[in-house]
């Protein structure tokens, strides 16, 4: 038996997994969400990576990036070696790609922050 | 002089919520915000699981804030950046606040005001660490701060105080970007954040929890060299002899957070001793009339939905409110078993058809039963499977049935329930 | 007392391990013990307090480790062949006071101080009372000195831009019964010793002053103040700089070369000197400077003590600077501290009294808050630990008579010691420093002609202070600068605009630490956690460099290491 704390909301929920001949019994859920979150964890465990990527804007050195979907939670590294070789070079807006389909896992690297559009915007309002 | 039906103080969550709902309600608006940017502290909080509550979505901090700029922007809200507030004086109309920033120095003019002015960290010298002063002694939020907004690496190799929140993430975040996080030690025998965060910050990277440890003491003349961990008892009190040195160049702080409120005492607000915010009612309006908090000014939230929330209806309440309004306030009570309960107050002559409760347990709690009483009278019950006192609870109530007067007294307590 | 009756007093505690000789007009005990309390012991007994006669101490200390000097990582010839007039050992109040009121003079004055900053010692490290001097009695150069320094200070603040409030201090007595006599101990400080306004007050007079004390009656001595100590140590060193003197930080002396009885050179890490005069201004470490030159004849012994700074919110509890008094307790060594409504509006709280060997550790213990509170929680019930934001230990550098040391070399001519300099030494500071002025002038002007500094001017202007002002002043310097609109740290509502004026102050100290103690942000309740990354960035913008090449204090005091990606 394994036992999981799920993380799918705040409510975090104490799961236990049985296996029996490859098939996996979830007790201690609350919602539907936390029985594929232990099914998920047992076989393919994903995450959401969020991180920050380089620009060329100094006074926004970093910009906020996430994966646009889970990832597989083993890839997380490699993935972070990708976006840690990208640079922004434009204003990018909240939501643009900046790696699309990154190491071909399905997800984009997406710009999550607003930053960049708003600079570019009030160019004198980063004074501070 | 500038006039306005509501002046907000704070563009974090709360205050963007404020003034949306404020302006939604009909109130011309003003919204101050002191540093640059609007969004508050969401700026570098870059971690997903914002929003789950509102949208049903797992955001990240700056696009979650991002939702209520955009709609701010839309709606044709005016925000002054870069503006801090220096003074806020009672006038016979309402208040007159003074406002400092580039172009100068300002007196705007409102009927109301909302408190939106968000928490700040413990520090070292609070949770009373020793030894030397070096550089290498960050609170979570300022390592968050260099990580995420000046792309800049705090630590190497760091020791983390505090299993708050922010500390669990800042563990994960540091340990992406290249840095080693040798533990997080935690004083209480729980952990101080949520549960999910325990899990997919900590056990998805292998950083090991110790609880009932503390930092006692740091080394380290220029840089941080060192920290002394020592385990505490029930009383969190260092047990002498227990003593172990940790080599490591920073140590982190996420050892609690604390209302902000010093333009709230400014005016006279009434701050509660356990949640360190203003007392309010359930429009959360504080004791004094026109003055309304929210957010984490009213008290430490762990989810932002429920800051929005809170801001939303602080906003409302401003836009609503008339000067020389009647309250009739009588005690809501955080009883046995509870850590606190927001609204403090309930205005009787209000409409109380929807009353939104916030409240912590005091402990962590197997299955248990809520019982709200009037006058003794059960008025609500609600069973838990368990509560922690990491996670907030929330309830919405309709009290207009219920018969009170000024009298009254509303009271929260916990039963814990015997194992069936 | 005679170095026989010395000899008998410490065989009798101490048996064959210490002796003591008479040697070149000093007491010298050697031999060897296991603790440093029992040395301290043993100096003690064989010294007169304020005697002229000191004791050196060459006992061996089992207790001790050797532990030599910080230096700087520096190292350059940035000073190498330099020939001063006078070369200033200390930045602290001491060395920045005499700087100053040497450069009345056409001189070439040099200042060194091994630390990154001025007043990084003791002189940064206490409460800042400006004492009236009820503790003093005549006869010892502190009692001289204090109360000249003491009427100093309102022009002085004036002249040097320092804010200083002249409070009054309350001495506070529990039992009733103490009021003959310490009406008599007042009436003798007051006709014999010249403490002129010290006056009995009654509890009730002391209540209607400071609603916070509750006691059956106070000594008041209204000419009491306090002031911002590592405030007047820079206003003091930048003034000097303004009238023709340097200032060397990061300069530590190692070493001096002497022949025929004077200092001919004067090794630092940033080359070698050759210096007419030496003032001695080095705290903790005169002794080493002493012994450099060749004019070793005092001993000092640090004693730490630590201070607790209280928010904000609970200044408003006193305004004043108050302490309970003990009689029935030894109380030789310190007042054992108190409670001081600062000049920035914080309550500070302290210092203890700790004997320690180690010069430089100033870390904090536990300990010592604990005893500090629970004392001056007599002083003054509401007092909370929960309202401290931070505290700090400084080291103290009494010599075993407890007086100040300030007079030419005894075996090296030209050497001038300001030595053995603790409370009430901030103080004097001011008196004392005109003295050094003469001495050293006297003893210059029969070398060469000194003539008088045509251009001094003794008006320093500070940063403006913004949160003090008026809203008109403030829009006005707003106009002229916008950058004063941009507030950086919320807690002591630091502008921008002030930030960048103490990056180009005439003794810049570009980090953190340096401009927190210039202009304040970071010195709040939330202790920087907000605006250290601000100021940070600011500092990397002015000097166009790297943030990760900005430091918090001294060069290796790093912050961030360098770029994430």
């Amino acid at each position: 038996m394994t036992e999981l704390t799920c993380i799918v909301c705040p409510r975090g929920c104490a799961l236990r997994i049985e296996e029996r001949d490859g098939h996996f019994t979830v007790t201690g859920n609350a919602c539907k969400r936390g029985e594929q979150f232990a099914m998920a964890e047992m076989t393919c465990p994903t995450r959401t990576l969020c991180t920050t990527v380089r620009t060329v804007f100094p006074g926004v050195p970093v910009i906020s990036v996430r994966t646009s979907a889970e990832i597989p939670k083993d890839k997380i590294f490699d993935v972070m070696r990708e976006i840690n070789r990208a640079c922004v070079t434009r204003a990018m807006k909240r939501g643009e790609a900046v790696l699309p389909n990154v190491l071909g896992l399905g997800a984009d690297i997406i710009i999550t922050s607003g930053l960049l559009e708003e600079k570019t915007e009030k160019e004198n309002d980063h004074e501070q | 002089m500038l006039t306005v039906d509501v002046l907000v103080i704070g563009g974090g969550p709360a205050g963007l919520a404020a003034a949306i709902a404020a302006h939604q309600n009909g109130a011309a608006v003003l919204l101050i915000e002191r540093e640059a940017h609007l969004g508050g502290i969401l700026k570098q909080c870059i971690h997903d699981g914002f929003g789950l509550v509102r949208y049903g979505e797992k955001l990240s901090g700056p696009e979650y804030a991002g939702r209520f700029i955009d709609e701010f922007h839309a709606l044709g809200l005016e925000a002054r950046t870069l503006t801090f507030v220096t003074r806020i004086q009672k006038t016979s109309e309402g208040f007159a606040v003074t406002l400092v920033n580039r172009d100068g120095v300002e007196t705007v003019a409102a009927k109301a005001l909302v408190l939106a002015t968000g928490c700040r960290e413990r520090t070292a010298k609070q949770v009373s660490i020793h030894g030397t002063r070096p550089a290498g002694v960050f609170t979570a939020g300022c390592a968050q701060h260099f990580t995420n907004l000046l792309g800049q690496l705090p630590t190497r190799k760091c020791v983390i105080l505090g299993s708050g929140d922010i500390g669990l993430i800042m563990a994960r975040r540091l340990t992406l970007e290249g840095a080693q996080v040798l533990g997080v030690y935690e004083a209480k025998s729980t952990p101080s954040g949520l549960t999910r965060n325990i899990h997919q910050c900590l056990r998805d990277y292998n950083i090991p929890l110790y609880l009932s440890h503390t930092v006692t003491r740091v080394f380290g003349q220029d840089r941080l060299t060192a920290v002394e961990i020592s385990q505490v008892d029930e009383r969190m009190n260092p047990i002498p002899g227990t003593e172990q040195l940790v080599e490591c160049d920073a140590l982190i702080l996420s050892v609690g957070l604390i209302p902000e409120n010093e333009l709230a005492e400014g005016l006279g607000v009434a701050i509660d001793p356990k949640t360190k915010g203003p007392i309010c009612d359930a429009g959360l309006m504080t004791s004094v009339p026109g003055v309304f908090s929210c957010g984490n000014a009213l008290h430490v939230n762990d989810l932002v939905d429920y800051v929005s929330e809170s801001g939303e209806a602080a906003g409302k309440s401003a836009a609503r409110y008339r000067p020389g309004q009647q309250r009739t306030l009588i005690p809501i009570t955080a009883g046995e078993g509870l850590l606190y309960a927001v609204p403090q107050r309930l205005d009787v002559a209000a409409d109380r058809s929807a009353v939104t409760l916030y409240f912590r347990s005091r402990e962590n709690l197997g299955p248990c039963r809520l019982v709200i009483t009037a006058d003794g009278r059960e008025i609500y019950t609600r069973r838990y499977p368990f509560l922690r006192p990491p996670e907030m609870e929330r309830l919405e109530l309709d009290l207009s049935a219920q018969a009170l007067t000024a009298a009254s007294q509303i009271k929260l307590e916990i039963e814990v329930m015997e194992h069936d | 007392m005679n170095i026989r009756r010395i000899n008998w007093r410490l065989k009798k505690r101490f048996g064959p391990a210490v002796t003591a000789t008479l040697s070149e007009g000093s007491i010298v005990l050697s031999g060897r013990l296991p603790t440093w309390g029992e040395v301290i012991e043993a100096c003690s007994l064989a010294a007169v307090k304020y005697s002229t006669t000191h004791v050196v101490n060459d006992i061996r200390c089992d207790e001790v480790k050797a532990r030599p000097m910080r230096q700087p990582t520096l190292r350059d010839t940035a000073l190498e062949g330099r020939k001063p007039d006078v070369l200033i050992i200390g930045g602290g109040i001491s060395g920045a006071s005499i700087a100053r009121e040497l450069s009345k003079w056409k001189l070439d004055i040099l200042l060194v101080e091994k630390e990154a900053d001025l007043a990084l010692q003791a002189s940064g490290r206490n409460d800042g009372e400006v004492h009236p001097g009820i503790d003093l009695s005549r006869g010892s150069l502190k009692h001289h000195y204090v109360r000249r320094g003491n009427a100093m200070y309102d022009q002085l603040c004036r002249e040097l831009d320092v804010p200083f409030k002249r409070v009054g201090q309350y001495v506070c007595f529990e039992k009733a019964w103490l009021k003959p006599l310490i009406a008599l101990y007042c009436r003798v400080r007051k006709n014999r010793d010249g403490i002129a306004d010290t006056k009995l007050i009654s509890g009730e007079e002391l209540r209607r002053r400071e609603p916070n004390l509750r006691f059956a009656f106070a000594i008041s001595n209204p000419s009491s103040g306090c002031v911002c100590p590592y405030g007047l140590t820079i206003a003091y060193a930048e003034n000097a700089v303004q009238n023709g003197a340097e200032v060397s930080l990061n300069t530590a002396v190692l070493g001096m070369a002497v022949q025929d009885g004077k200092i001919h050179s004067v090794a630092t890490n940033r080359g070698t000197v050759y210096p007419a005069l030496v003032i001695n201004a080095a705290g903790v470490f005169a002794e080493e400077i002493a012994a450099m030159a060749g004019d070793r004849f005092f001993s000092i012994h640090p004693r730490r003590g630590t201070n607790s700074i209280l928010d904000k919110k609970a200044g408003v509890y006193m305004h004043t600077i108050a302490s309970v008094m003990d009689i029935t307790r030894n109380t030789h060594h310190s007042k054992g501290g108190g409670i001081l409504h600062t000049v920035h509006g914080n309550l500070l709280v302290g210092p203890d009294a700790i004997e320690t060997w180690e010069k430089e550790n100033t870390e904090t213990h536990r300990e010592s808050i604990d005893r500090v509170f629970q004392k001056q929680q007599r002083t003054m019930r509401a007092l909370s630990r929960g309202d401290i934001i931070t505290y700090f230990t400084g080291v103290r550098a009494p010599t075993f008579e407890e007086d100040f040391i300030i007079e030419m070399g005894r075996k090296t001519g030209n050497i001038l010691h300001c030595a053995g300099i603790q409370s009430p030494g901030l103080t004097a500071a001011p008196a004392v420093a005109l003295d050094i002025e003469k001495m050293a002038v006297g003893y210059l002007s029969a070398l060469k002609p000194v003539a008088r500094n045509e251009n001094y001017d003794p008006i320093r202007h500070g940063p403006p202070v913004l949160r003090e002002m008026s809203d008109e002043q403030r829009a006005a310097l707003i106009r002229q600068n916008p950058n004063y609109g941009v507030i950086v740290c919320r807690c002591e509502e630091v502008s921008k605009g002030e930030i960048l004026d103490a990056l180009r102050s005439p003794i810049p100290v570009p980090t953190v630490d340096g401009i927190k103690k210039r202009v304040r942000p970071g010195m709040g309740r939330c202790q920087g956690g907000f605006c250290s990354p601000l100021v940070t960035q600011i500092i990397a913008e002015f000097l166009g460099c790297p943030l990760e090449e900005v430091r918090k204090s001294s060069g290796e005091a790093v912050i961030t290491y360098g770029k994430t990606k």
